[in-house]
């Protein structure tokens, strides 16, 4: 994932001059709404269109990596010296209504504290879920890293996420097929594409990348590459156990106890 | 000293003692192998491309066609073309692109860059003669947003650029100095200067930006010499005047009604007309407090080159609610319509449609569809467009529109039009302005763009029909360029930054080089040096060469 670039930020702040204040727009559900049809139109084509990042940081956990609101809204003011962030002149109130939004986005209640049992959690982690997702620095490369996932992603969505995977696939984590010239089929993640070739990450975790005029099919699966798990598969009671242990390891606002360092997490 | 240096002391030298020129000149010409700069003359504007070593104005010639003849890079060899060399500008265009269109003389490039840089390079090499930067206001409106520039205009040893700040520039083609500084309108109100100007007999025509601000847009004439302006032409008509039956009653409106006219026009000798594009009304997307057609915004307008003076328009977009400007290059062209010869004026328009006027007079031949637009899929007897879905129904094209102000290219001989089409869907929410304040972004609205469900085509269009040949598409909505070569390539890009030559008669992509950035604005521009077919295109930061292998 990528982060966003504090350091830049931290420089460019001081050279306006002045305070600029508090949101007046914070929590306001009109605002929000306003925030997100601007940023749908003005920011969505480069930090894409729920704001996970596309050419552009991610800007989803901006408050839990530390930004406030003013520093968010001096960003969008005056954009970000030699990068692609331009700076705006739209209104005070359009910016606070975007800084409202991307809260919004990023305002996470803490997870309650649940039945489920995180030691027995973690073990239906490791069999079902550690393959593709990585963890403090252990795990697979094929989904998202789930290091920070209760802070950022509300225990509800973290749950219909793993009951209907498809629901809503992050950019950068879409199941392609790949069909060579010879007809062996490769199934992997598209990281990129543009008309003439495709970048993805293969079954093996090897960046490869590929001419398409060198394929005989690029097949872009609609659904995700995540198996559903229903009720079948993994109990509502399992299910509790899991996303205790998703609580346990990942949460950042302190609701949850510290995890226990793990020698391999300890190592890196 | 080596020639060129001669040459910028020659320069510097006839602004003040010609005599001493003479001299000096003499004392050289021994050393000099190659005759002087003899000046880019208004037969050499018109010459436009038939000239193989040049490319002296915005779109190669006055037509804007983007049609070059040369023939050494074709389908059947273009797949070996090479990189020769790459100039990094080293500034950009936040959120925007590289949208310069270099002219090119005499073997040597001039070049302009976002915020109002420009330089003189060696077309041979890429490297530079000398480089220009303007000293900015740090309260740039317009300016700020999109700090582009499309180009220069040049006219004997002089070349002409706008600027950031809403001035126009005349420069010493030689050294960059600048000759003379003229202020086109008030910056800070909402304007901004970034079409490259067209360059006719004895004037520079100039456009200005600001149709996200209250402003009222405007064409220009300047006189070369002296910077003086010689005509304006506003696109929002004053009150009384013909035009402000279309708007209401009411002064102030009027003063901020938009009509911004930021890209570069067309022009006919024969006909002395200038063919402009126009900008979309203010506020955007808020039409309550502007009832009317809102002329002549959205529109074309054909200015008398001499005086200034409206001969007829054709508007698009009546009351446009979408920010569709009309900014566009227009592209003239003598077709055979119902075995009549007609001089014709054809715009592919942001509205999703491609028209065909009638050049002298303005009147409607051909308006067609070349987008998946819901809006409206035909064109009235009455010239106006059959409005199925103002946004109620659906999704419309979004704000950058069908297509927008990427300049597309004509190849005369196949009677196709090639354009960069974008297929977007976006929902419209206006809103009522709560105040006007000079120099404050003025939208009335925002807009919902689903950008999961866009994608961009480069098209080819029959122009005595309408009808689409072939499409190629990109896997987003794309702001390249597109030239075309009477050897059958079309070359253009998209926004994943690759650099295309297609086949014009299939589509089917023959070459392409991924240049690291999208391709924005820009189209290529093709010219020879040494016997050699040279293809440039900008992107990002760096503009490239291109050429088939020396061996």
């Amino acid at each position: 994932m990528f982060r966003p670039p504090f350091a830049i930020l931290i420089v460019a702040a001081p050279l306006i001059a002045g305070a600029v204040g508090v949101n007046p727009y914070e929590g306001d559900s009109g605002a929000i709404r306003v925030g997100e049809a601007l940023f749908r139109s003005q920011c969505a084509a480069c930090h894409g269109p729920d704001a996970k990042g596309i050419s552009a940081p991610d800007l989803t956990a901006l408050w839990t990596s530390g930004a406030t609101d003013e520093r968010i809204y001096r960003m969008i003011r005056t954009g970000v010296p030699e990068s692609a962030m331009p700076p705006s002149g739209a209104p005070d109130k359009q910016l606070w209504a975007i800084v409202a939004y991307l809260k919004n986005l990023g305002a996470v209640p803490a997870w309650p504290h649940a039945t489920g049992d995180p030691d027995r959690g973690r073990e239906v982690f490791a069999v079902e879920c550690a393959r593709c997702h990585r963890m403090h620095g252990n795990g697979g490369r094929h989904g998202p890293d789930l290091s920070n996932i209760a802070a950022i992603r509300t225990r509800e969505t973290v749950a219909r996420a793993i009951r209907e995977p498809s629901a809503s696939v992050t950019a950068g984590y879409r199941a392609v097929t790949l069909v060579t010239s010879d007809g062996a089929r490769l199934r992997g993640i598209a990281k990129g594409e543009d008309a003439f070739s495709i970048q993805i990450i293969d079954a093996n975790e090897r960046l490869r990348g590929f001419r398409k005029a060198d394929l005989r099919a690029v097949d872009h699966e609609r659904t995700s590459a995540m198996p559903e798990f229903g009720p079948a598969d993994l109990s509502d009671a399992v299910l509790e156990d899991l996303l205790e242990y998703l609580h346990r390891e990942t949460a950042t606002d302190g609701s949850a106890a510290p995890p226990e360092p793990s020698p391999s997490a300890a190592s890196e | 000293m080596s020639p060129n240096g001669l040459g910028t002391a020659v320069a510097l030298l006839a602004l003040t003692a010609p005599i001493a020129v003479e001299l000096l000149a003499q004392g050289w010409q021994d050393d000099v192998d190659y005759p002087a700069d003899p000046g880019v003359t208004y037969e050499d504007l018109l010459e436009g491309l038939s000239v193989s070593t040049q490319w002296p104005t915005y779109s190669g010639d006055y037509t804007g066609r983007r049609h070059s003849p040369l023939t050494q890079i074709k389908p059947r060899n273009v797949h070996r073309l090479v990189p020769q060399w790459t100039f990094q500008s080293g500034t950009t265009a936040r959120g925007r692109g590289f949208e310069t269109n270099p002219l090119v003389f005499n073997g040597v490039l001039y070049v302009t860059g976002p915020n109002n840089y420009a330089w003189a390079l060696d077309a041979r090499t890429g490297r530079p003669f000398w480089e220009y930067r303007r000293d900015l206001p740090s309260d740039l409106t317009y300016g700020a947003r999109a700090p582009v520039n499309r180009g220069f205009g040049m006219l004997g040893q002089r070349l002409f650029m706008v600027t950031l700040d809403a001035h126009l520039l005349a420069f010493d083609r030689t050294t960059g100095s600048i000759l003379w500084d003229t202020v086109l309108a008030d910056y800070r109100v909402g304007h901004a200067a970034t079409a490259a100007p067209l360059v006719i007999e004895g004037k520079v025509i100039v456009g200005i930006s600001g149709g996200e601000y209250p402003t009222r847009g405007f064409v220009d004439a300047y006189d070369p010499e002296t910077g003086l302006r010689i005509w304006r032409f506003y696109t929002v008509p004053s009150p009384g005047e013909r035009g402000s039956e279309t708007w209401p009653d009411d002064a102030q409106i009027l003063a901020r009604g938009g009509g911004a006219t930021w890209m570069t026009g067309s022009y006919d000798p024969e006909l002395d007309l200038i063919y402009w594009g126009v900008g979309n009304p203010n506020p955007d997307f808020y039409g309550d407090s502007r009832p009317g057609d809102n002329l002549y915004t959205s529109s074309l307008i054909a200015l008398d080159a001499a005086t200034g003076t409206l001969r007829w328009h054709y508007q698009f977009t009546p009351h446009d609610l979408y920010d569709w400007d009309s900014a566009h290059v227009p592209v003239l062209a003598d077709l055979s319509i119902g075995g009549k010869p007609r001089k014709v004026v054809m715009v592919a328009n942001r509205n999703g449609f491609f028209y065909v006027l009638d050049r002298t007079t303005g009147e409607l031949l051909l308006g067609k569809p070349f987008t998946e637009t819901t809006w409206a899929r035909e064109i009235g007897p009455d010239g106006r467009p059959i409005v199925l879905n103002d946004g109620s129904k659906g999704c419309l094209p979004d704000m950058w529109g069908g297509t927008n102000f990427m300049p597309p290219s004509y190849h005369p001989a196949l009677a196709m039009l090639f354009v960069t089409a974008r297929e977007t869907c976006a929902i419209y929410a206006p809103q009522e302005p709560e105040q006007l304040t000079p120099g404050a972004w003025n939208i009335g609205g925002v807009v919902w763009v689903e950008s999961d469900q866009g994608y961009g085509a480069l098209r080819a269009i029959d122009v005595r029909t309408g009808e689409r040949k072939w499409q190629f598409r990109y896997p987003t909505p794309t702001i390249a360029g597109v030239t075309t070569t009477a050897s059958g390539l079309v070359f253009a890009g998209d926004n994943e930054g690759n650099f295309i030559a297609f086949d014009a008669r299939t589509g089917k992509p023959l070459w392409h080089y991924q240049t690291g950035a999208p391709i924005w604005g820009a189209g290529a521009v093709t010219f020879m040096l040494d016997d050699r077919q040279l293809v440039l295109i900008p992107s990002g930061s760096s503009l490239t060469a291109f050429a088939l292998p020396d061996d």
